[in-house]
C-alpha cells in the first residue's frame, strides 16, 4: 500500500513540533546551567542537600522558671538574626537594605553599607551575619523581635517593596525575663547561644537545656515521618516568692540610693527548710540585657550573684556566732560580768572597741547589745581558746561553700591555727567578724542555726523540678547541729533583749525578732580603709517559731557608716512587708490562737 | 511410539487464530495484573506521598504554634509582672497593706491553698519509629505478608 504525498503530515507541522521540543529541550538545559551557576544556586543546593536526608540537630525548649506562686521569671521566644547570602545581592540591593535597616532599626547606614560592601569572598565568607557596634560590648549580632521580622519580611514578600534580595530572617530561640531586673542576679542569664551563666541558668545549664538530638530529615515527602521530640528541658519552680523578692528589692534600692551607698543585698530566708524566699542585690541585673554585665565580670567575678560571690569581712553580725560557740561550750552565760578596760591584747595585738571606750561592768547580753569588741574577744581568746573556736566556726561553715544551687558560690577565708600564717591575734580579731571573710550567703546559713534551735540546714532555691516524666521536689539538707537547741534558745534571747537596747529601727510591733547590727571595716593593700565601711543587719522572727531570716547588707554607705543607722531600718521596712506577705499573726494573735 | 507421538500433535492442533488469542490473553492477563498491582503500588504511594506533605505541613504548624505559644506566654507573663501589677494596684487607690491593717481570723478547717506546680515541658521520649501508622510505613512486601497471614488466620 502506498500513502499519497497528500496525505502524509505536512513537513511545516514536523518543524513546528521538532522546533518546539527543541525549544522545550534547551530552556531545560538553561534552567539547569541557572539552578548549578546562578545566583540562587547556593539555595537550589541547600534544597537538594535538604532533599537528600540531610542529618539535623533539634534542640529543644529551654525550660521555665516560675517563682513559688507561679509567677513566670524566665520564658523562651523567638528573635531574629539578619544573615546576607552575598551570591544573591546587588548593587541596589545593598543600597536598600542599608536604607531600610538603617530606618527601621535606628542604625547608622554607613556602618551596614560598609558590612554589605566588604569583599568577604577574599577571606572565604559568602554568608553574613549583619552586627552593630556597642559602646559597651563591641561588636554584636543585630537581633529582632517577631514584629520587626514581620515588617522585613512583608518587604521581603512584597515585589513592589524595595529590592532586599540577597537578606534572610534566621529565627533562633530567645530567653526572655518578663520581670526585667526583678531577682537578675539570682536567675542569671542565657547567652545567644543558648548557653546558661551564673546563678539558677548557670547551675541548672544542663537540666534547663534538655538534650539536643541528631535525626535525619527528609524533605521527600514519602519519607517524611513525624519525629521524635527532643528531651526537653525541665521546668523549674523556685523557692523565691516574687512578692518577697520585689519588696526586698524596692527597700534595698531605696536605701542605697538614701545612704549614697555604693550597692548592697538583702537576702531572705526560711530558716526550717533553707528556702531563699528573697536574694535581692543593688546594681540590678536586667538578664534581657546582659552584654555590659559579662565585661562587669571579667573585671570583678563577684559582679553578679553577689550574695553567693561576694565575700567579705563580716564585722559585728559575726559576734552572733562567737557567742553562739560560747553558750554552747558552756564558757559563759548570759548574766556573766566582763569588765570592760576599753581595751584588751590578744596575740601581741591591741583590740579596742568600736567608739574606743571602756564600758564598765557588763553583762554578756550587754557585750551584744553595746557589740563591744574587746568583751568578744575576751570570750574567744581567755574563755573559749582557739581550737574549740575554730571547731565552731567550722562547724558553722565559716570557709567553706554552703552548696546552694546557685552558680558562682565561692567559700570565703578563714584562717585556722593549722594555717601557715595563722596567728593568736587573728582569734581576737576573728571573734568580732574581722580577718574573716564570709559570703552573705554563708553567714545567712550559720545565723539561720541559730534561729532553728542549732540545726543548719542547706539553703536553696529550687523547690519543684518538672519534667517530661513528672514532677520531684528537693528535701530539705540538714547540714548539721553546731550548736544544741539550748544554747540557740538561751542567744535568741540574749539577741531579743539586745536588739531592742541597741536599736529600735529594725523592731515591728506586735512582733519579738532577734538580730544584730554590723559595721565593718573594709580590708585593703594598706590595712583597713579609714573612710568606708559596709554597713549590715541580721535577724530573724518570730523567735518561737522562725519563718523568716533576713540580712541586709550595704556597701560604702556615704550618710552614715553604721550598720544600727542605714541597714537596721532596711530590716524593719522588709520585714513589716514580711508579715502580711507571709500571713504571720502577731504574737498575742498566735498567743490567742493557740488557746493562751 | 512414533505414530503416538504424531497422533495427538495432529488431533489436537489449535488452529492458529486459537494460539494467537490465547497468547494474547495470556500477555493481556498477565498485563492487566501488572497493571493492577501497578495502580495499587501507584495509590499506595500517592496516599503516603500525601501523608508525607501533610506530615511536613503540621511540623511546621505545630512548630509555628509552639513559637507562638512562647510569644504569647511570654506577652501574658510581662503585662502581669508584680511591679506592673503594684503600678496598677496603686493607680487605682490601693496601698501595700500595713501588719497594722490585718486582722486574723481563727477559722476551724481551713485548708490553705495548694501550692503551684509547673506544667511538664512540652515534648516526648523519642520512639525509634516515629508515631506514624504502619499503613504508610510498611513496604508491599510486609503488606503481602501481613495479607496472606491474614487470610491463612495467624496473628
Amino acid at each position: 500500500m502506498t500513502v499519497s504525498t497528500a496525505e502524509r503530515p505536512g513537513a511545516a507541522r514536523v518543524v513546528v513540533l521538532m522546533a518546539m521540543m527543541g525549544l522545550l529541550g534547551a530552556g531545560m538545559v538553561v534552567q539547569l546551567v541557572r539552578v548549578q551557576f546562578g545566583p540562587y544556586a547556593p539555595v537550589f543546593d541547600a534544597r537538594d542537600r535538604a532533599g537528600l536526608g540531610l542529618e539535623e540537630r533539634l534542640i529543644p525548649e529551654r525550660g521555665l522558671i516560675y517563682d513559688r506562686d507561679g509567677v513566670l521569671l524566665a520564658t523562651n521566644g523567638t528573635m531574629y538574626f539578619l544573615e546576607v547570602e552575598l551570591r544573591q545581592l546587588t548593587d541596589e540591593s545593598r543600597k536598600q537594605i542599608a536604607s531600610v535597616l538603617s530606618k527601621v532599626l535606628v542604625l547608622p547606614i554607613e556602618d551596614l553599607y560598609a558590612q554589605l560592601t566588604f569583599d568577604w569572598p577574599s577571606k572565604g565568607q559568602y554568608r553574613i551575619r549583619l552586627t552593630r557596634l556597642d559602646p559597651d560590648a563591641g561588636r554584636l549580632p543585630i537581633v529582632v523581635d517577631p514584629t520587626v521580622a514581620g515588617v522585613l519580611g512583608g518587604f521581603l514578600a512584597d515585589p513592589q517593596a524595595p529590592d532586599l534580595s540577597g537578606l534572610q530572617l534566621v529565627p533562633t530561640p530567645r530567653r526572655h525575663y518578663p520581670n526585667g531586673t526583678l531577682a537578675g542576679h539570682l536567675l542569671g542569664f542565657v547567652n545567644q547561644e543558648g548557653k546558661g551563666y551564673f546563678g539558677v541558668e548557670g547551675y541548672y545549664d544542663e537540666w534547663l537545656s534538655g538534650k539536643a538530638i541528631t535525626v535525619r530529615r527528609s524533605f521527600i515527602p514519602p519519607d517524611a515521618q513525624r519525629d521524635a521530640d527532643p528531651p526537653a528541658g525541665v521546668n523549674l519552680v523556685l523557692t523565691i516568692d516574687a512578692d518577697i523578692q520585689q519588696t526586698a528589692e524596692i527597700a534595698l534600692e531605696e536605701a542605697v540610693h538614701d545612704s549614697k551607698a555604693e550597692g548592697g543585698q538583702v537576702l531572705v530566708m526560711d530558716p526550717q527548710t533553707g528556702e531563699i524566699l528573697a536574694m535581692a542585690a543593688w546594681p540590678a541585673l536586667d538578664p534581657n540585657n546582659y552584654e555590659p554585665w559579662l565585661k562587669k565580670a571579667e573585671e570583678d567575678e563577684s559582679a553578679i550573684t553577689p550574695a553567693v560571690a561576694a565575700q567579705y569581712e563580716p564585722g559585728s553580725t559575726f559576734k552572733v556566732l562567737t557567742m553562739a560557740a560560747a553558750l554552747d561550750a558552756g564558757v559563759v552565760q548570759p548574766n556573766d560580768i566582763f569588765i570592760d578596760t576599753g581595751s584588751i591584747e590578744v596575740g601581741g595585738h591591741t583590740i579596742r572597741n568600736w567608739d574606743y571606750s571602756a564600758w564598765g561592768a557588763q553583762t554578756m547580753i550587754g557585750c551584744l547589745r553595746y557589740s563591744l569588741n574587746v568583751c568578744l574577744a575576751y570570750v574567744a581568746s581567755d574563755k573559749l581558746k582557739a581550737a574549740p573556736f575554730y571547731n565552731y566556726l567550722t562547724e558553722f561553715g565559716v570557709g567553706q561553700l554552703t552548696g546552694i544551687d546557685l552558680a558562682g558560690e565561692v567559700a570565703g577565708q578563714l584562717r585556722t591555727p593549722r594555717h601557715p600564717e595563722w596567728t593568736e591575734s587573728d582569734l581576737g580579731t576573728n571573734s568580732f567578724g574581722q580577718g574573716v571573710s564570709v559570703t552573705p550567703i554563708q553567714l545567712l546559713t550559720a545565723v539561720a542555726a541559730v534561729a532553728n534551735g542549732g540545726v543548719m540546714v542547706q539553703p536553696h532555691v529550687v523547690r519543684e523540678v518538672v519534667s517530661a516524666e513528672g514532677a520531684f521536689y528537693p528535701r530539705t539538707t540538714v547540714l548539721g547541729q553546731p550548736i544544741s537547741a539550748a544554747a540557740a534558745q538561751t542567744l535568741t534571747s540574749m539577741l531579743v533583749e539586745s536588739l531592742q537596747g541597741e536599736t529600735r529601727r529594725a523592731t515591728v510591733t506586735g512582733y519579738v525578732l532577734a538580730g544584730k547590727t554590723g559595721t565593718a571595716q573594709i580590708p585593703t593593700d594598706k590595712g583597713y580603709d579609714p573612710k568606708w565601711t559596709i554597713a549590715s543587719f541580721i535577724g530573724w522572727g518570730p523567735v518561737n517559731d522562725p519563718r523568716f531570716v533576713v540580712l541586709v547588707r550595704l556597701d560604702k554607705p556615704e550618710t552614715s557608716p553604721w550598720g544600727s543607722v542605714v541597714a537596721a531600718p532596711v530590716f524593719q521596712e522588709i520585714v513589716e512587708r514580711l508579715v502580711v506577705l507571709l500571713q504571720i499573726p502577731p504574737a498575742d494573735v498566735q498567743a490567742l490562737a493557740a488557746g493562751g | 511410539m512414533q505414530l503416538l507421538r504424531r497422533y495427538p500433535t495432529q488431533a489436537t492442533r489449535q488452529a492458529p487464530w486459537r494460539l494467537n488469542v490465547r497468547t494474547t490473553s495470556n500477555t493481556m492477563l498477565g498485563l492487566v495484573a501488572l497493571l493492577v498491582v501497578s495502580a495499587l503500588y501507584l495509590a499506595v504511594n500517592a496516599r503516603l506521598a500525601r501523608a508525607g506533605r501533610e506530615v511536613l505541613r503540621l511540623e511546621t504548624e505545630r512548630a509555628e504554634l509552639v513559637r507562638q505559644m512562647g510569644e504569647y506566654t511570654g506577652r501574658l507573663a510581662d503585662l502581669t509582672t508584680p511591679k506592673r501589677m503594684l503600678e496598677r494596684a496603686s493607680s487605682i487607690g490601693f496601698r501595700p497593706a500595713h501588719p497594722k491593717d490585718i486582722e486574723y481570723v481563727v477559722l476551724d478547717g481551713y485548708v490553705p491553698p495548694s501550692e503551684f506546680v509547673a506544667p511538664r515541658p512540652i515534648g516526648s521520649p523519642p520512639s525509634p519509629r516515629g508515631t506514624l501508622s504502619p499503613a504508610y510505613t510498611e513496604t508491599l512486601g510486609e503488606w503481602l505478608q501481613r495479607l496472606l497471614g491474614g487470610l491463612r488466620g495467624e496473628r
